[in-house]
């Protein structure tokens, strides 16, 4: 009856109904299950023409690296760019949804999207959970009233600066910031500042690691560098291969055809009245 | 919506077998402005009448014919308040397809939607059926399709298709300027020449609306001074 109410407040969200529960198996000693999380250095920085993100590719599952080269700038907007520590999947799930909703967003209103829209909406929707979605992002992007940068915490607070960091690696990139960033960088500048913090975080904090992706945005254009540095390249590779001795006899060797496709034509999209 | 006082359907059937609402319904948009699609062997156009009420209101600041998906367009003939609700839905749940799918939403898959909203209107409570029947021009992998959607939420696919005011002298035009080789920029003149048919007025860039998309799978809206060529050309 009132299925029409989608544009309606939804009822449902996060269902806080089995926290207690959980706390209770806790205590009593149930292990929680692990979750991917990106450990990570991301950052950002204001240079003369736009802004420029960069991250490392390591995604890790407690001690194990479980991805050495997932993507950690995700796209908002044609001008706005993300970049995303903590839980893979929060940042994933809201960067993805806050794109979508920007989307609408554009095609309601026929304007380019605004930085502090996307600000606006990830902050909401991560203070409206209070925390539990673990997502700590890095915001750029250049729109019609210029370059801006903003850091966004799990709890849902923000600041706005010419330069940030985020991530296990932060204090490792930002000691290569707060040394070496000054207003009005030119772009080449901006991209190797933001790569040697990348690096230092690679290099310096274990669970920040593999390569440099790099994301440039001026008006009207955005270069995404995916693997702009590759520092961690697996130098020897075994030439003789590895051989594994047959464990399994094969007793009888059979080839059955696949059945032919048969294809049902269903006579169009026509409807009758 | 859906008020107590309110649970039971407003469009219920006659002795005939009709839903008179519906009817009413189409006897709204067919006296709305004409407007008109042609599906051609590499795109699809779509084109409206654009008049105003007054010479006083900004035309630049109408737009009827609007962009559902980058690749999926729409221009409605009835009443527009009522298209906007329905633009804003499909919208919607296009985006809502491509985030579950990631893929874009083909146009059969959208134009479905759209039609489900609107039979659900026939049969909820305490809601009126949309007073709009909209022509859907897309161009997806299945190449350039065009689909009517009307107030029942019954949709057809057509090769060409008018509605509004005017619309039976422009279907027989229609009728007998159609081939199926036709390409996209004789489909337009031909557009522009159906809707000089039923005209009332000079025709100019600012009082018609040309949509298309093509090859390129984007669709857009002419600007009215490239509508003008066309109307130059159609001469």
């Amino acid at each position: 009856m009132t299925r029409f109410e989608e544009s309606a407040p939804v009822k449902g969200g996060f269902s806080f109904d089995l926290c207690k529960r959980n706390e209770m198996l806790v205590q009593k000693g149930l292990k929680p299950s692990s979750y991917l999380k990106t450990g990570t250095t991301i950052v950002g920085l204001v240079f003369r023409d736009g802004v420029i993100l960069g991250a490392d590719t390591r995604a890790t599952e407690g001690p194990i690296v479980a991805d050495k080269n997932c993507e950690k700038i995700h796209y908002m907007a044609p001008n706005i760019y993300c970049c995303g520590a903590g839980t893979a999947a929060d940042t994933e799930a809201v960067t993805d949804m806050v794109s979508s909703q920007l989307k609408l967003h554009r095609f309601h209103t026929g304007r380019d999207s605004r930085v502090v829209t996307a600000l606006t909406l990830l902050k909401s929707h991560l203070f409206s959970y209070q925390g539990h979605v673990s997502a700590a992002l890095v915001l750029g992007g250049v729109d019609v009233t210029g370059p801006h940068l903003h850091t966004i915490y799990p709890h849902g607070s923000t600041d706005t600066l010419p330069f940030a960091t985020m991530g296990s690696g932060s204090l490792a990139a930002m000691a290569i910031f707060e040394s070496k960033y000054r207003e009005g960088l030119t772009r080449d500048e901006g991209v190797k500042l933001v790569a040697e913090a990348i690096s230092s975080g690679i290099f310096n904090d274990l669970g920040s690691g593999s390569n440099v992706d790099v994301c440039v945005i001026t008006k009207g254009n955005r270069e995404y560098l995916r693997n702009y540095m590759l520092p961690n390249l697996r130098t020897y590779v075994s030439e003789k291969g590895y051989s594994f001795s047959k464990k399994t006899e094969v007793l009888m060797t059979k080839i059955t055809p696949l059945r032919e496709l048969v294809e049902v034509n269903e006579g169009g999209d026509a409807m009758e009245e | 919506m859906g008020d107590s006082q309110y649970s039971f359907s407003l469009t219920t059937f006659s002795p005939s077998g009709k839903l008179v609402q519906i009817e009413h319904a189409l006897t709204a948009v067919g006296s709305g402005q004409t407007s008109l699609g042609i599906k051609a062997s590499n795109g699809v156009v779509i084109a409206t009448e654009k008049k105003l009420p007054s010479i006083l209101v900004d035309e630049a600041s109408v737009q009827k014919i609007q962009t559902l998906t980058p690749n999926i367009g729409v221009v409605y003939s009835g009443m527009g308040p009522d298209s906007r609700v329905l633009v804003r839905k499909s919208r919607k749940q296009a985006e809502q397809y491509y985030r579950l799918y990631k893929e874009p939403i083909p146009v059969t898959q959208l134009v479905r939607e759209t039609a489900t909203v609107m039979q659900e209107f026939t049969q909820s409570g305490g809601v009126r059926p949309f007073g709009v029947s909209l022509l859907v021009a897309g161009y997806d992998d299945k190449g350039p399709q065009l689909y009517q959607v009307d107030p029942s939420g019954s949709y057809f696919s057509w090769k060409a298709s008018a509605m509004g005011k005017n619309v039976s002298n422009a279907k027989t035009f229609l009728e007998k300027r159609y081939t199926e080789e036709m390409e996209l920029d004789d489909a337009v003149h031909t557009a522009i020449l159906t809707l000089k048919e039923g005209f009332e007025g000079q025709i100019s860039g600012k009082n018609i609306e040309i949509g298309m998309i093509g090859n390129d799978r984007i669709f857009k809206v002419l600007s009215p001074s490239e509508v003008e060529d066309y109307l130059q050309e159609a001469e």
